[in-house]
């Protein structure tokens, strides 16, 4: 069972957190000073640390580099009341896993949580090749095929396809979206990212395959072959 | 100051020349009179003779000083220190006063002389020599220019070397100054301060910069509180709304609602931190300018094509400024929002960026209703918004968050006038490549 550390001290947080922690299968302890945290976090395995910045003893980010010191693995997941681009790209350089600004939806928190934690167990893709049943996606000549014919994406829209897949069957959020297909670390206020997944959405339905559906009120989920139970929300 | 030193001197030194010259030419006339008197003397006893007589014995003996001539109705010389009566001279009166001295030049020496016709036709000169009161007004002269190139070179050293040590002074609050207009609120002058008028400007300029310094951290740590006091609440009640059931639209609505708020309050705390660190360059990075409009075009391009707008982008690739991306990319965001929203199907929608002289120039600009007169000198401020507006969702801070990023980088924005829509123009400031 995969374990999590949530260093936060505001307790109404902390137990939405726990709720998320536990609703993907994994256990949790908490602790609500930096110290504390810092303690707990070096000298037990954690797969994933969720951080607050502004807490009793000091800023997360700034306890990230003595965690690491430590000797943790763990995922680091910033989730802080500093939530605008200078403080999440700040978090980010400083050597966060992901940064989540205050206040979240439990599904975004979700989401974030199960790529960490997926992030921790599969391989980094070293082959050149992602196949979902039908569909194949070469990385090197960035081209995508559905039942062997060539649907020409734009390079974003490559870019796109290929978070999907490797995040295949998990709901993805407009904001991861926004974040790591585009670099972009604020909230634009319209959803342009609907209008990008939505293009592709129809190239990829035209060619044969459905392979991105809408998660209502969440995201996006990429599942090429029919959905598989694990991994998506109830 | 040096100046004004010597010609006081000059002054006080012509006014002692002029006085010594007077009291050595009254010294040079009385010896003439002296010379006159004793032979007025002798001529009231025995006339020509008693003076061939007595200018004889004066002759062999006489010192370089002194001229002395006697001569004859016919022109021959009786005695004297000299053959030949002096060219420029002309005998005038016959009597022994000293009236009528005048003065004549012969072989450059100057002489003060009384020339007479005695009765009977015998002409006397009698002369002194200036050329003692000459030398001694000479050396006086020499001693003069001396002394004022010496006060001369004297003061332009003095001044030089308070000027140099007044430059120092000024010059090290002046790099102060830049260093602080550089982003260093934290920079200060190393050292003990004197007790003088330096000293004291250097207190109060140090006083002032700790002021500075203070209300600039007040602001960064404000902001970070107010994120704090604020967003923790909101978070709750996100959690709770999320608990909430069967009333999708609603809570959909509210958690809008919310993130609405918090763009708001983001922008203005992005706005006050912009301008209180604007001149700084402190956390600005060389960013690809064409690289990040190019992007943020491509996130924002299918949105205006989806509403049917026209669009272009004439992006000049590799051009780099010293920035924020996600400010900048912010500051396009926002521009090719509200561009689009006020857009109706057909408008045109271009984006430009190209170098300009020394700045690289960045266009937005469509063809939509545009900016309504009365709102354009306040278009830039916090909270402007059209009344036509109203209904459009928004908060009015982006061209004050635009206007604000511009200046944190040291961009120019114009509005340039545009026959229909708007256009907006930011010249940001080329980064200087080595290379």
């Amino acid at each position: 069972m995969d374990r999590i550390l949530i260093i936060e001290d505001d307790p109404e947080t902390a137990a939405a957190v726990r709720h998320e922690a536990e609703a993907l299968g994994c256990a949790t302890d908490h602790r609500d000073t930096l110290a504390s945290g810092i303690e707990a976090a070096t000298t037990q395995p954690y797969k994933v640390i969720v951080l607050d910045r502004m807490l009793p003893g000091g800023d997360g980010v700034d306890a990230m580099a003595r965690i690491r010191a430590g000797g943790s693995t763990a995922m680091i997941l910033i989730l802080s009341a500093l939530g605008r681009a200078a403080n999440r790209v700040e978090g980010l350089e400083k050597g966060a896993d992901d940064y989540l600004p205050k206040p979240f939806e439990p599904e975004e928190l979700r989401a974030r949580l199960r790529a960490l934690l997926r992030r921790g167990t599969i391989q980094v893709l070293d082959n050149d090749l992602l196949a979902f049943g039908d569909l194949e996606i070469r990385l090197k000549a960035r081209t995508v095929h559905v039942k062997r014919n060539h649907v020409p994406t734009s390079p974003k829209e490559f870019d796109l396809l290929t978070y999907f897949a490797r995040n295949a069957g998990q709901v993805v959020t407009r904001m991861q979206l926004l974040e790591n297909v585009w670099n972009l670390h604020f909230d634009p206020g319209t959803n342009v990212v609907d209008v990008h997944v939505g293009r592709l959405r129809r190239k990829l339905e035209e060619a044969g395959t459905t392979a991105i559906q809408t998660a209502r009120g969440e995201g996006y989920i990429f599942a090429p072959v029919p959905a598989p139970p694990i991994g998506t929300t109830v | 100051m040096a100046l004004a030193v010597t010609l006081l001197s000059l002054g006080a030194m012509v006014l002692q020349y002029r006085l010594v010259e007077a009291r050595l030419m009254a010294a040079q006339q009385s010896l003439l009179t002296a010379d006159l008197n004793g032979l007025a003397a002798l001529y009231d006893q025995r006339r020509i003779i008693a003076l061939r007589q007595a200018i004889d014995t004066r002759a062999t003996a006489a010192t370089e000083g002194e001229m002395l001539l006697l001569m004859d109705r016919n022109g021959a010389a009786l005695a004297g220190t000299r053959k030949d009566w002096p060219a420029p001279l002309a005998p005038a009166g016959d009597t022994f006063t000293s009236q009528g001295v005048v003065e004549f030049t012969e072989d450059r020496t100057r002489w003060l002389a009384v020339a007479r016709e005695l009765p009977g036709g015998f002409p006397l000169l009698v002369a002194r020599s200036l050329q003692p009161v000459d030398d001694t007004l000479s050396a006086l002269r020499r001693g003069i220019f001396a002394l004022l190139g010496a006060l001369l070179l004297a003061g332009s050293l003095v001044g030089w070397l308070a000027a140099r040590s007044v430059m120092q002074r000024i010059n090290r609050i002046n790099t102060l100054a830049d260093r602080v207009a550089e982003g260093q609120l934290d920079a200060r002058l190393p050292g003990p301060r004197s007790d003088d008028e330096f000293g004291l400007l250097e207190t109060h300029v140090h006083a002032m910069l700790d002021r500075i310094e203070n209300l600039n951290r007040a602001t960064h740590r404000l902001s970070d509180t107010i994120a704090h006091e604020l967003r923790t609440p909101l978070n709750r009640m996100l959690q709770k709304l999320s608990r909430i059931e069967g009333q999708d639209d609603l809570t959909a609505d509210l958690k809008a609602e919310m993130r609405q708020a918090i763009r708001m309050f983001d922008s203005l705390l992005d706005i006050s931190r912009a301008e209180a660190d604007q001149g700084t360059g402190g956390g600005l990075v060389p960013v690809d300018l064409s690289a990040t409009a190019a992007e943020v075009w491509d996130l924002y391009d299918a949105l205006a094509e989806d509403k049917g707008l026209v669009t272009e982008a004439r992006i000049t690739p590799g051009l780099h400024i010293l920035g924020d991306r996600n400010l900048i990319a912010q500051v396009l965001s926002n521009l090719l929002d509200n561009a689009i929203k006020y857009c109706s199907p057909g408008d045109h929608l271009t984006l430009t960026l190209s170098p300009d002289t020394d700045r690289i120039l960045m266009r937005v600009a469509d063809t939509g209703p545009g900016l309504p007169d009365d709102l354009k000198p306040e278009a830039f401020d916090r909270f402007t918004r059209a009344e036509r507006d109203r209904a459009t969702p928004g908060h009015g801070l982006g061209l004050a968050f635009v206007r604000a990023i511009a200046a944190r980088h040291g961009a120019r924005l114009t509005v340039p006038p545009c026959e229909k829509g708007f256009a907006l123009e930011i010249r940001w400031p080329r980064l200087q490549q080595s290379d």
